[in-house]
């Protein structure tokens, strides 16, 4: 299973263009969308679960071209998790689920066995009882992830599954998401890089509706090899001069001194030293290069 | 169905409704009982208008409306229509309890002498019922129609209110006559033999048909 898209756009009726000409292909199994909030992303999802139709280009998913007529058949291929979603409050989650797969059209038999299945494999099988209203926020999300599994879609697209969640919460999403992505595509979007570190390998990075970069991990971060450094400041006041001069990725106190470390391009004229780049400096490289 | 009775008939839906009907029984006065479904029939559409505004809309807010798009529209609309049977048929039983919580507390006299009042006050209790049903059902799937084109509740129920008031008019009455939805409210309830307000009420079911068929094509392009 895989995605294409091609010179696509989405402009709205107020003229903002959210895509502008963006071409990328999605390959099976987990697959990152990194970008700043308004970057297109949840865009770009809502054009790929046809919510949304786009205003030129073209996208295909597995050779089936995204038209009217194949709506139906590329809908029963998706599974769907957006960002904010309230599932039935007054529902247990047993019957949430029940319930989302009966409308999805999924026999109650199968049906059963896959929330049984999900719900062991989610650890909410003792939770299944609960109402949804008093689960936390992470046992809501899995709940949303069930939902969007119970399909059997070949094409899963979760949109910032992790935002608002505590740590725990967080590994135990990317860890569901990377077993999942095993015979399937996943299209994971987030604004924390540190969640496609620990997942992904190919990632794509958004800004201002055009793909700035599509590929390996590694890759990225060698794009951003040699163009980042670290310096020290005594006081504010240098601090606040590097900052001026330099784009500052992070600060830290250590033993009294402030370390930054700042992203440019050749070597800065003040004394510093060069580091290896993480994912997140290779981001901030590669969406502050122009 | 038991799940569509907990998606749409909150705690919160039953707690207003009956706060409603109670508080109607007590105010709106009756002098005798061929006036009770006068006094019912426009507050109960507008109930319904206001209760059945939510029964898609829902799922627009939660945006679960979002997800729901990858179903097919078919397994989408029976969903609704169910939701719509488990609202509808709480409306109308209330409706029906109402007309009895009028009778307790108003005490209204029988137009009737002292021998036939039960056969007929019971004929009159069940005109009612069938007028209220069409009524509810009417007013019930205007609202949600609305609110599903508008995909805004208060955008649905504002609508249905403006048509309320129009049609529960003198001017209302004096323009569509026979054929206002209202026509069982604005009938003569001297003469029991007028049945001229079935007009009304066949204009009603003609146009919850045609909102009902509407429903699949709405559902896909506005859900």
């Amino acid at each position: 299973m895989s995605i294409k898209i091609n010179d696509l756009t989405v402009t709205f009726k107020n003229g903002v263009t959210a895509i502008d000409h963006a071409d990328l292909e999605i390959p099976k199994g987990l697959f990152g969308l990194l970008g700043e909030n308004g970057a297109g992303k949840t865009t770009l999802m809502r054009v790929l679960t046809t919510v949304l139709k786009p205003t030129g280009g073209t996208v295909t998913l597995d050779g089936m071209l995204y038209s009217e007529g194949n709506y139906e058949k590329i809908q029963r291929k998706i599974g769907y998790l957006p960002q904010e979603i309230e599932l039935y409050p007054n529902l247990t989650v047993q019957e949430c689920l029940e319930y989302m797969g009966d409308l999805a059209g999924v026999s109650k038999k199968v049906c059963k066995e896959r929330i049984r299945y999900y719900l062991e494999k989610t650890s909410l099988i003792e939770h299944r009882r609960k109402k949804m209203r008093q689960l936390s926020g992470g046992m809501k999300r899995r709940v949303g992830l069930i939902q969007a599994l119970l399909n059997e879609p070949e094409f899963l697209i979760i949109d910032e599954p992790t935002t608002g969640l505590d740590p725990e919460e967080r590994i135990r999403i990317r860890n569901l998401l990377v077993d999942f992505s095993e015979k399937r595509t996943i299209l994971f979007s987030t604004h924390v890089v540190e969640d496609l570190v620990a997942t992904c390998n190919q990632l794509a990075v958004m800004k201002k509706g055009a793909f700035l970069y599509a590929g390996s991990m590694q890759e990225l971060i060698n794009e951003a090899k040699g163009h980042i450094w670290i310096c020290r400041a005594t006081d504010e006041k240098q601090a606040r001069e590097i900052e001026k001069k330099y784009h500052v990725s992070s600060k830290q106190y250590v033993d009294g001194e402030l370390r930054i470390k700042l992203i440019n391009k050749g070597k800065p004229d003040i004394d510093c030293t060069p580091v290896s780049a993480t994912l997140e400096d290779a981001y901030i490289y590669i969406t502050n290069k122009q | 169905m038991g799940k569509e009775v907990k998606i749409c008939l909150s705690l919160y839906k039953i707690v207003y409704s009956t706060f409603f009907v109670s508080i109607l029984c007590i105010v709106r006065g009756v002098s005798f009982t061929n006036e009770i479904g006068v006094a019912l029939e426009p507050p109960l559409a507008l109930l319904a208008a206001v209760f059945c505004a939510d029964t898609y809309v829902q799922e627009i807010v939660s945006k679960r409306a979002e997800v729901e798009r990858l179903y097919p529209v078919k397994n989408r609309t029976l969903s609704i229509i169910k939701r719509m049977m488990v609202q509808e048929g709480y409306l109308f039983l209330l409706a029906a309890a109402s007309y009895g919580m009028y009778g307790i507390i108003q005490k209204p006299l029988s137009l009737y002498g002292t021998q036939i009042v039960i056969k007929d006050e019971l004929k009159m209790f069940l005109v009612y019922l069938a007028a209220i049903a069409v009524t509810l059902i009417f007013w019930g799937l205007l609202s949600h129609t609305l609110s599903c084109l508008f995909r805004n509740m208060w955008a649905g129920i504002g609508c249905a209110l403006i048509l309320w008031i129009t049609t529960n008019s003198t001017i209302g009455d004096r323009l569509l006559g026979k054929w206002n939805v209202f026509s069982y409210t604005f009938r003569n309830i001297e003469d029991n033999g007028d049945l001229k307000w079935i007009c009304g009420k066949i204009v009603c079911v003609c146009l919850i048909l045609i909102m009902g068929a509407m429903l699949p094509e709405i559902i896909k392009k506005r859900g």
